[in-house]
């Protein structure tokens, strides 16, 4: 159960991680003038807290759950990535990617099997 | 003596940075889990924090010089490596066990990431082809 309410920790901050790289990317899609603003602006330095946030989460995360566990739920940045591509930058989603996201799902529940 | 040995072209040569560049980004979580054995900003926690944190400075100025060398694709493929070793740190350093299911979960993952990755170039492909889908 503690394995469970921890990995869950984790998987917000990767949720969160992929949310900053969305706003770094909104960022980037705009003209700030100046190679300064470009990182000295708002919308970009938010993201850095939200991600050196994210940092502290993992570390939390892992009290509980073991290391080899985090890049598998790092994988489901994907499965965000994704959906933030079709529902904000209006890209479109094939069925390989689909397939894709599914194994990684699939993966995750196999695995978990796997943790003593 | 042989001949000259012949010159690695520089993808081979970009392709074994990307994966030393994974090999040192694979070590934030031995960082990080040990970060967390530690009591709130300690001096160890801070270490260990410290750690962590230069590790992803050199990883993201690695990652931006290997995208201006490698398809974006090809480095978002190779970088499911990194669940490989999360397995291989977590037993060597930790001595978390390695169960079937775990190697079974993970190979499943790092197709799907795979996979991903080749859908993705494909379809970059196509975009920048001007054609549909």
């Amino acid at each position: 159960m503690e394995m469970i309410l921890y990995s869950g920790i984790y998987l917000v901050g990767v949720f969160v991680a992929a949310v900053s790289q969305v706003m770094l990317k909104k960022a980037a899609q705009k003209d700030h003038g100046s190679a300064v603003r470009e990182y000295l602006n708002p919308l970009v330095m938010f993201a850095y807290i939200l991600f050196f946030l994210t940092t502290l989460l993992t570390i939390y995360a892992y009290k509980v759950i073991p290391i080899s566990l985090g890049p598998i739920l790092e994988a489901t940045s994907y499965i965000y990535i994704t959906f933030f591509g079709v529902t904000i930058f209006k890209e479109k989603l094939g069925w390989k990617k689909a397939i894709a996201l599914v194994l990684i799902i699939v993966g995750i529940v196999v695995y978990s099997f796997g943790i003593s | 003596m042989d001949p000259q040995p012949r010159k690695l072209n520089s993808h081979a040569i970009v392709l074994i940075a990307l994966h030393v560049l994974l090999l040192v980004y694979s070590l934030c979580g031995f960082f990080s889990k040990n970060a967390s054995r530690q009591p709130f900003m300690s001096f160890e926690f801070c270490a260990f924090y410290a750690g962590m944190l230069a590790i992803l400075v050199v990883y993201a100025i690695g990652w931006q010089q290997i995208l201006k060398r490698l398809p974006l694709t090809v480095a978002f493929a190779n970088k499911a490596i990194t669940v490989v070793w999360g397995i291989v740190w977590g037993a060597v350093f930790f001595q978390e066990p390695i169960t079937p299911p775990m190697i079974a979960g993970a190979a499943i993952v790092m197709a799907g990431i795979v996979l991903f990755s080749i859908a993705d170039g494909e379809e970059r492909r196509a975009e920048d082809a001007g054609g549909e889908g």
